[in-house]
């Protein structure tokens, strides 16, 4: 034990006495699946007629097929509806967002919460201090029936933000350059702790996207540690002050610390074929793309539809670009159509596409064709993973990716 | 699912050897997402070689460098292993949900102690793989040291996959 966030959080956490041990059992605040990880689990979960430890406790979002493309995918929804109709969950939410949004919305994702979602992108609660991790179908299909996983004890990466954020920057910029020092499993296993002492914090938005891609980089949690920030995120969320805050112990060992001085960043992207293969914008200047995408749980935040309208506004996407937005959940996409920033961009040539997971993970619409570029806010850039094999993907923040839409390559527009 | 049976102590096969940070939308496409177990099956391998599929046999292994199965939770790329028989995964180290979904279905994962040992596998060689002993033997009588297993881990293989340790 090393007085970590996540150690605590754990430790709150632990069902069993030996607090050393290899693998600990504990207890969970909240379990979230989705249609396309969830469908892979009922015929199991019937077969043993198991029953959900806390309805109260489960959020389940259709998000992938949502709705569905496919008559496959019809059928998959279709099932996965029909199951949590017949286990009664309490917070089934059918076409109104991604899960990992929809879980930051929800008075569920609390400071200190410890939570598991059938989808790798779960660790995004970390950005309002939940220790939240992805795993696969069978994993939550033993949360969903027992309210408890196991887990090791994870080792602390600590990050330090300093300075402030630059105007033409966000936190996508920022997770790329992390993303861009840690590797490809530079934080396999580990809990990145994320600590905001910059002279502006770092506002919830990007929180979320910073927390997100954390994964990425092999993380198993991405975890802000909970300030004036969270307080007033969830305040407004939740109608009341979060509980009293966790926080680590004041001489917390981490294994490293990486600082961060966000007034010296620059607009980041991650080239194909790798969340970690980082450039900044100026070394990918000039770069041709077909297509560009503002979306996913990465991103398609308030705050990222805001600044595309703005570089957007009064002017007309590149002829050969098509330029497809999905807002991150239904809340957003009201709030945006409110502020004027969907007519904004759809008067750009913006197509906006239901709320929902989009084709970043390849599977609805707006995916890639044979020699498509697309630059994307989305989480990952493998090969084919939006689309045809032979199509590639630059991920970026949404002003790089309004910029490129507008100007049909990549611009170094700082 | 997860197996009803525990691993046996060798396992013989083919291996097929891939890279560091072979990620699980290569490894299994997002096109091959379905519930039927013939388009799950067939898509395994398909986005890194289109034809290697075909080429596996029941009882074959994946060996693969550092970060083996990072990004995608998605557990059809784990069904897919299954449905073609992988037999076990070695690798210098594994992205933690990739460890984890094959654990829970019983499908050993193992690391390689010695990462220069990595390089005397051949694709689409032969090895047997001794479980409970930890080291692969190569056709010409070669070790490969494997890094002992938790406690734990032993614990979901014995009961068949995380599901045989439900109460």
């Amino acid at each position: 034990m090393n007085g970590t966030f996540s150690d605590s959080v754990l430790d709150a956490h632990a069902i069993d006495a030996d607090r050393d041990a290899e693998v600990l059992h504990v207890s969970l605040d909240a379990v979230l699946g989705h249609d396309a990880t969830i469908a892979l689990l009922v015929d199991e979960f019937r077969k043993r007629k198991l029953s959900v430890w806390d309805r109260s406790r489960v959020l389940f979002v259709n998000d992938h097929f949502s709705p569905a493309a496919s008559v496959e995918r019809a059928n998959i929804s279709r099932l996965f509806i029909n199951f949590s109709r017949e286990l009664r969950i309490d917070n089934l939410a059918i076409d109104k967002g991604i899960c990992h949004q929809l879980l930051v919305e929800h008075a569920l994702c609390a400071p200190g919460a410890l939570i598991v979602g059938a989808d790798s992108h779960t660790i995004m609660g970390g950005g309002v201090g939940a220790c939240c991790t992805g795993m696969g179908t069978t994993d939550v299909l033993y949360a969903l029936a027992t309210g408890s996983t196991w887990l090791r004890r994870p080792s602390g990466i600590k990050v330090r933000f300093t300075g402030s954020l630059p105007p033409h920057c966000s936190g996508r910029d920022v997770l790329l350059a992390l993303l861009g020092q840690l590797g490809e499993d530079g934080a396999q296993y580990r809990s990145v702790e994320l600590y905001d002492h910059c002279s502006k914090p770092i506002g919830q938005d990007d929180r979320f996207a910073i927390s997100n891609m954390m994964v990425e980089a092999g993380a198993k949690f991405g975890v802000f540690i909970p300030d004036q920030v969270t307080i007033d995120y969830c305040t407004k969320r939740d109608g009341k002050a979060p509980r009293p805050l966790p926080l680590p112990s004041p001489g917390a060992h981490y294994e490293s610390t990486i600082e961060l001085d966000l007034s010296a960043l620059t607009p980041q992207v991650a080239k194909p074929y790798s969340p970690a293969n980082v450039a900044s914008v100026r070394e990918v200047d000039g770069t041709k793309i077909t297509h560009a995408f503002l979306g996913s749980c990465s991103s398609g935040r308030l705050e990222d539809l805001r600044v595309a309208a703005d570089v957007l506004r009064g002017q007309q996407v590149h002829p050969e670009v098509r330029f497809v937005v999905i807002p991150a959940s239904m809340k957003i996409f009201k709030e945006a159509l409110r502020l004027g920033y969907v007519e904004t961009l759809t008067e750009a040539g913006a197509v906006f596409n239901q709320t929902s997971c989009g084709p970043c993970g390849g599977i609805d619409k707006g995916l890639l064709g044979a020699g498509d570029v697309c630059v994307s806010t989305s989480s990952r850039n493998f090969r084919g993973r939006m689309g045809d094999v032979a199509s590639s993907t630059y991920l970026a923040s949404a002003r790089t990716v309004a910029h490129a839409a507008l100007s049909g390559r990549l611009v170094d527009y700082a | 699912m997860p197996e009803t049976t525990s691993q046996p102590a060798q396992l013989r096969g083919q291996t097929w050897v891939f890279g560091d940070n072979l990620n699980t939308d290569v490894l299994h496409p997002p096109s091959y997402y379905s519930l039927d177990p013939n388009i799950v099956r067939s898509g395994l391998f398909k986005g890194i070689d289109a034809n290697l599929q075909e080429r596996v046999r029941a009882g074959d292994m994946i060996v693969g460098g550092h970060n083996f199965g990072c990004g995608s939770s998605r557990e059809t790329s784990i069904r897919s292993l299954q449905l073609n028989g992988i037999a076990a995964v070695v690798a210098l180290d594994f992205a933690r949900i990739f460890f984890r979904n094959a654990t829970n279905h019983g499908i050993p994962c193992c690391r390689i102690v010695n990462p220069e040992e990595l390089a005397a596998f051949r694709h689409g060689g032969e090895a047997t793989l001794h479980l409970d002993a930890g080291f692969f033997e190569l056709p010409d009588g070669r070790q490969v040291k494997l890094a002992p297993v938790g406690e734990f881990v032993r614990k979901v293989w014995a009961a068949g996959g995380l599901l045989g340790l439900l109460p």
